[in-house]
């Protein structure tokens, strides 16, 4: 690889690498969601400083050009990471829809609490008299 | 008994239901539950002395029967059904339900076919009801002609298993029963004379029908196949 390419692409991963630290640091991205982004810039860095490296695995799964490879490699790591996202959104799913039953139960045993003790119109949830 | 009657926007048919359901069961509790709703379904519940449990996001007909089922758990109810609040279940059917439960079954559904003169709907759902009624068979052995019904009776064995997880939310049903068979429980059926539905869109179109086949059939799938549910988890 050319040596003006490699400093170009070195500059430009760098940069990545700085905004995913940053994300993390401001809090803005989750420490246990960051590797996985780290672990792919590092990986280009690897790639950019050592491109023999991605030559012979080219050679090793019988692809012909290493774009090729590299663009397979790109779309694996895509494909697991939507695979990771719709786990985890599945989690938060079944957590939400728990926490709104809880809600609503907790509400509920509020409700009849207000209802036996003070008297008040049980027929009025609070957001109603808020209106 | 409890009675849970899952709604979204049905202010407009709820004092019917309850009418008829409070004149053939004067001594059950009746709970609403309200799954955001944007019409007066809770003020209505609450207008006709029913409980009302608002679920403050949309859930679907899964996990707003679910909340139901967790608050009859709660209490501790020996029975709990789950009855339509669209004018199609008769409440003279509840009383057999009860009736198998307390006689020892976990969980009595309500069936169409087993009611003569019942209403059963369109050929498609006729249909449908026949393919999820034969694949049940098939993975599970468990021999329930009318697994869509919404009209089931649970004693606190099928309570506590559709409280937790494996109870499948979207939407359940075949795939319920056949988690329910995978963990042991006793079912059984009595006859049920269905009517057609008061609305003309009910919390089950919200799925388009083949998408719901389609659905239903790799749920009940997932279920067969899933890990059977130790209850003391």
């Amino acid at each position: 690889m050319p040596l003006r390419q490699q400093v170009v692409f070195l500059a430009l991963t760098g940069l990545l690498l700085l905004v995913i630290l940053e994300l993390v640091r401001r809090r803005r991205l989750r420490v246990e969601y960051s590797w996985v982004w780290l672990a792919s810039g590092v990986s280009i860095v690897l790639l950019i400083l050592r491109y023999d490296l991605l030559v012979r695995l080219t050679e090793a799964v019988g692809a012909v050009v290493p774009t090729s490879t590299l663009f397979m490699l790109c779309i694996l790591f895509l494909a697991a990471l939507c695979l990771d996202f719709s786990v985890r959104l599945s989690t938060l799913t079944r957590q939400v829809k728990d926490l709104t039953q809880e809600l609503a139960l907790l509400r509920h045993e509020g409700e009849a609490r207000v209802e036996g003790g003070a008297g008040e119109p049980a027929h009025a949830a609070p957001e109603e008299r808020i209106k | 008994m409890l009675i849970v009657i899952p709604c979204r926007n049905e202010a407009g048919n709820l004092p019917a239901v309850v009418a008829e359901l409070r004149a053939a069961r004067p001594d059950d509790d009746v709970v609403v539950v309200d799954d955001a709703s944007r019409d007066a379904t809770a003020a209505v519940a609450r207008g006709l002395g029913c409980e009302v449990l608002r679920l403050p996001v949309h859930l679907g007909y899964g996990g707003a029967v679910q909340a139901g089922i967790k608050l009859g758990l709660r209490r501790g109810y020996d029975v709990v059904v789950t009855f339509d609040g669209d004018g199609q279940h008769d409440p003279a059917d509840v009383e057999a339900l009860a009736g198998a439960v307390a006689g020892g079954a976990d969980l009595a559904l309500g069936s169409r076919f087993q009611a003569p003169g019942a209403y059963r709907g369109g050929l498609v759902r006729i249909a449908g009801r026949r393919l999820f009624a034969g694949l049940c068979r098939a993975l599970t052995g468990v021999a329930l002609d009318d697994p869509t019904s919404g009209l089931k009776a649970l004693g606190p064995r099928a309570q506590a298993l559709f409280a937790t997880s494996r109870f499948p939310d979207r939407f359940p049903d075949a795939d319920a029963l056949v988690v329910a068979h995978r963990a042991g429980l006793v079912l059984t059926q009595r006859p049920a004379r269905m009517r057609p539905s008061r609305n003309v869109h009910s919390m089950h179109d919200g799925l388009r029908p083949a998408a719901y086949a389609a659905n239903m059939a790799l749920s009940l799938l997932v279920a067969a196949l899933g890990r059977a549910t130790d209850l003391r988890e």
